[in-house]
């Protein structure tokens, strides 16, 4: 037979292979499942903060049979907005995350670099160091720390707050910044200094660029960190900086618990963050790759 | 000895170190020399009495029996658990369905909340008479828990809470690591007729290794120093079954008024961690074969 | 019987087409190469045959059985991938253990497969190793040995010698044909790399932009290129390229171009008395030019001159022009030396002068 006469000739056809259980059960019946997991699971994360938003939109008598109430009222909103710690509050949050990120991310870049490009006593002893610092509890040293900003005069101020947390990021992202510098090619910075480029130079224009996938994601994750902390908020600021933090969790306290205004904050808490994640979330994943 | 090699070392490291020194080390120091001595807030005398906390604390059997177990237990349950979540849901992410990324999304909600109000929250629908969780429980027919008054229902509601907050952590991390294996072990494998739960076991599960070992060296650490959303939803409660040792450290020092044991509690809590960090870390290592 | 038809086969990622109406038979225990320069379709088409592509449009199928629904471990096929592909975290036993396990083979016979397979390739002492520590030639063995104790109907090879250094790649090559004789099974390789088409292919499929150009043996190819661009690319170096203008006259078909006036007789002239007039392209492989031939009669003559001279030590390469168009010729006396702006005179037999369309490049009869 010549070619074309093979090609014409009957073919046995092979039925595909039994899809499993639960296809049999419906056409589809495989992905009925599939979506009924998916929804189970978005359910069960995102409930805790519909219950939130359930009880910052209930008037302060429903609150205690949130469930069982049936009036809804935006009051909670307007009422919290009102007051000028909380619109205060918002305004210092946003720049205490914004500033911490950037300052944090410049100093831990640095360190992360020196980590990875380098071997011997002097980045043995830096890792050491911050590792054995990461482990200690903020517990013992946090009421030491709010005398030293005292001292220092900057208690209660934004850089009061700003200089801690990039003293803890240090010890946190520098690992993670090395992890990055690591997966990057050191050849093009020794084409970089080969070519008459300074150490810095080699840093700031070849392997900082590279790094900028990783950067963005840790940007993401340390801004939303710094958005919600509340050790720090609570100790180290009192009323010249309110925190947001700080100020919803006042809003639950011994003498009264006011659950539908610290609901109704953190839903507007929630916004900016809601809106980080977002747009960084795409970012983060791919800037995480190892 | 200090060549321009070591100079541009030790200049890339100065800002970092600047901040370190002042606003951890100084203060560590602080707390840890507080330690030594007789302080509260009451007595300004500062007299030093050596290891006089330490041992107190060491030979304390709620710290011992307890509070160490707990932390433990706490730091064990909740960083598998959360491996196991985030890992599931990893899997979950990496496929392309409609509506992934809002998926996605819904899934981070966690890690957009602050630990504290979640912590709120979480408490609040676990209350026993106004909670959500008992009156569901009820409409189904199950008798309503006293969550917050027994032992294992109090633990589990904390455990409940540090999984929720985290597992969206481990999922983001490990969906990054899904990502970034490369596609030709698995097409090998598919003609090799692996089954699906072979390819995981056999090839996902090993060559993730090397992320979950971070991941969890991270986690197991900042597991086991977990304080504000064990103080809201339960303050170490009921009679100190959920007393984690970060609380005792807190109330030694800011209740009992006794800066120095709640310093000299905290800094045991710390020696604990690094030894532990460093057989985690290193157990792990051996596991998966990772080169640090 | 494992023949592996391909009928009317075609791919397309969206509006984007990468393979079209691709039409194949391959006769059990052959040894069919793909070949061609990136993105032709080449690796598209065998990753289809694999299942590893969903095919959009025709069928496949492999010992008489349609497999377009098929998933790839129920077509029982072996693949060897450009980067190895092995698992990096298992030993190399476990590597060529796993296909078998999947299938649940008794261990003992797994073992006796391996044992069998190992030293066919000669990697027994490695099995006990990781990947990592093997170098690139021993991974490929593994990868090699992987699909050996699976002992499937077909053989799917995607560039398995393209990150191997040269030498490495000619010995590997021996090594398969060795191979092939021992284990004779239906196999589809594909390569960019010609040479290796050549020596390892019982039939040759050129493809370019997704479309296969010509199927035929080696020397067929060779031979009898079907278009401009199977003639180009098949043979090294490279076949020289002209473009003329086809004239006839009652008596003589010549072709001409600036510098060059050739008269061919019998078929060939025939040939240009149908194109006469028209422009088309004239193709002459460096290996078929003769510098000073024999006077026999019969051979076309022309005169060049020579700009530069390749020493290969076993012959010489000559570059020279014809009327400004550049002209290599091969195969010359590796001791004869010459002085740039010679002018020589080349002669080819007409068998060895090709004809190609100046439009598409078809070649013409």
């Amino acid at each position: 037979m010549t070619s074309s006469e093979r090609l014409a000739a009957p073919l046995d056809v092979v039925a595909p292979p039994r899809k499993g259980f639960f296809a049999a059960l419906a056409p589809g019946g495989g992905k009925m499942l599939f979506a009924l997991v998916v929804a189970g699971t978005a359910f069960l994360f995102a409930f805790p903060v519909l219950w939130l938003l359930l009880t910052a939109l209930r008037p302060a008598s429903g609150v205690f049979y949130v469930h069982r109430g049936t009036e809804f009222t935006l009051h909670n909103f307007v009422e919290v907005l009102q007051q000028e710690s909380v619109f205060h509050a918002f305004v210092n949050s946003f720049a205490i995350a914004t500033f911490a990120t950037i300052l944090s991310l410049g100093v831990t870049v640095t360190s992360g670099y020196m980590l990875s490009r380098f071997r011997g006593p002097v980045p043995s002893g830096w890792f050491a160091i911050i590792y054995v610092l990461r482990c200690v509890p903020y517990i013992s040293w946090v009421l030491p720390l709010f005398f030293v900003t005292r001292q220092l005069g900057i208690f209660d101020s934004y850089w009061g707050l700003l200089l801690p947390h990039v003293a803890v990021h240090v010890c946190f992202f520098s690992w993670i910044m090395k992890g990055f510098f690591d997966g990057i090619d050191p050849s093009m910075e020794y084409a970089a200094l080969i070519d008459g480029c300074t150490r810095w130079g080699a840093f700031f224009r070849v392997a900082m660029p590279a790094a900028v996938p990783g950067l963005t994601a840790l940007a993401i994750l340390c801004w939303l960190y710094t958005w919600n902390e509340f050790l720090f908020a609570l100790m180290l600021t009192s009323h010249k900086t309110p925190i947001l933090t700080v100020v919803m969790a006042q809003f639950v306290h011994e003498l009264g618990m006011e659950w539908h205004l610290m609901s109704a904050t953190a839903i507007l808490a929630l916004i900016p963050a809601l809106i980080v994640t977002i747009f960084g979330q795409k970012y983060v994943i791919k800037g995480l790759r190892v | 000895m200090f060549g321009e090699r070591q100079r541009f070392m030790l200049l890339l490291i100065a800002p970092a170190a600047a901040a370190l020194v002042f606003f951890q080390v100084v203060p560590i120091l602080t707390g840890a020399n507080a330690s030594f001595r007789d302080w509260s807030l009451h007595d300004p005398q500062m007299t030093w009495v050596g290891l006089k906390h330490y041992i107190y604390v060491l030979t304390d059997p709620g710290f011992v029996w307890t509070v160490m177990p707990n932390t433990i237990f706490f730091m064990v349950v909740s960083v598998a658990c959360s491996l196991v979540s985030g890992l599931a849901l990893a899997l979950l992410l990496n496929r392309n369905f409609p509506g992934r990324a809002v998926v996605q999304t819904i899934l981070l909600l966690p890690l957009m909340v602050a630990p504290v109000v979640a912590a709120i929250m979480i408490r609040w629908m676990f209350n026993d008479q106004f909670g959500i969780v008992n009156a569901v429980l009820e409409a189904f027919g199950l008798p309503g828990q006293p969550w917050l008054a027994q032992r294992a229902t109090a633990f589990s509601v904390i455990l409940i809470a540090d999984i929720w907050l985290w597992t969206p952590w481990f999922a983001l991390l490990l969906l990054a690591g899904l990502q970034s294996l490369p596609r030709e072990p698995f097409e090998a494998a598919a003609i090799d007729g692996a089954s699906r739960w072979r390819v995981f076991r056999y090839l996902t599960v090993p060559m993730l290794r090397p992320v979950m070992v971070v991941c969890i060296v991270i986690r197991a650490i900042d597991a086991f120093r977990t304080f504000d959303i064990v103080w809201t939803i339960s303050a170490g409660g009921p009679a100190r079954s959920t007393e984690l040792f970060s609380i005792y450290a807190y109330i030694e020092a800011f209740q009992a008024m006794n800066f120095a044991r709640g310093s000299a509690a905290a800094m045991i809590g710390a020696a604990v961690i690094v030894v532990l960090a460093i057989i985690i870390f290193r157990v792990l290592n051996r596991w998966s074969e990772v080169s640090k | 019987m494992a023949e592996v038809i391909l009928k009317n086969v075609g791919k397309a990622y969206g509006q984007v087409v990468a393979v079209r109406d691709f039409n194949l038979t391959i006769a059990d225990q052959e040894f069919v190469v793909l070949v061609g320069p990136s993105g032709c379709g080449k690796s598209t088409t065998l990753r289809m045959v694999a299942g590893l592509e969903e095919i959009t449009s025709g069928v496949i199928a492999i010992g008489g059985k349609v497999v377009n629904e098929l998933p790839p471990k129920d077509r029982d096929i072996a693949m060897v991938f450009q980067n190895y592909a092995l698992y990096q975290h298992m030993s190399v036993r476990d590597n060529l253990a796993f296909g078998l396990r999947n299938r649940k083979v008794p261990e003992a016979e797994i073992d006796k497969q391996i044992a069998h397979a190992v030293k066919m390739l000669g990697i027994e002492p490695l099995l006990e190793r990781r990947p990592r520590q093997l170098s690139g030639g021993q991974q490929q063995r593994v990868a090699l040995g992987r699909c050996l104790v699976r002992n499937p109907k077909l053989f799917l090879f995607d560039e398995p010698l393209s990150n191997l250094d040269a030498q490495l790649r000619s010995q590997m090559r021996m090594e398969l044909k060795e191979l092939r004789k021992r284990v004779p099974t239906t196999s589809i390789y594909v390569t960019h790399d010609q040479v290796e088409a050549m020596t390892l292919g019982d039939r040759i499929v050129v493809m370019k932009d997704g479309l296969v150009q010509q199927v035929g043996t080696p020397l067929d190819l060779y031979r009898r290129p079907a278009n401009r661009f199977v003639a180009g690319f098949i043979g090294s170096p490279a076949m020289n390229f002209i473009e003329v203008t086809a004239s006839a006259t009652e008596s003589e078909a010549m072709i001409g171009a600036p510098g060059l006036s050739l008269s061919f007789a019998g078929q060939k002239a025939a040939l240009l008395r149908a194109h006469a007039g028209k422009t088309v392209v004239m193709g002459v492989r460096p290996q078929h030019l003769l510098l000073d031939g024999a006077d026999a009669a019969g051979l076309v003559r022309f005169a060049a001159t020579l700009s530069a001279s390749e020493q290969l030590g076993d012959q010489q390469l000559l570059d020279l022009r014809v009327g400004g168009a550049p002209i290599r010729v091969a195969g010359i006396d590796p001791a004869l030396s010459l002085a740039d702006g010679t002018e020589l005179h080349l002669s080819a037999m007409p068998e060895n002068v090709h004809f190609f369309d100046a439009a598409d490049g078809h070649v013409l009869t």
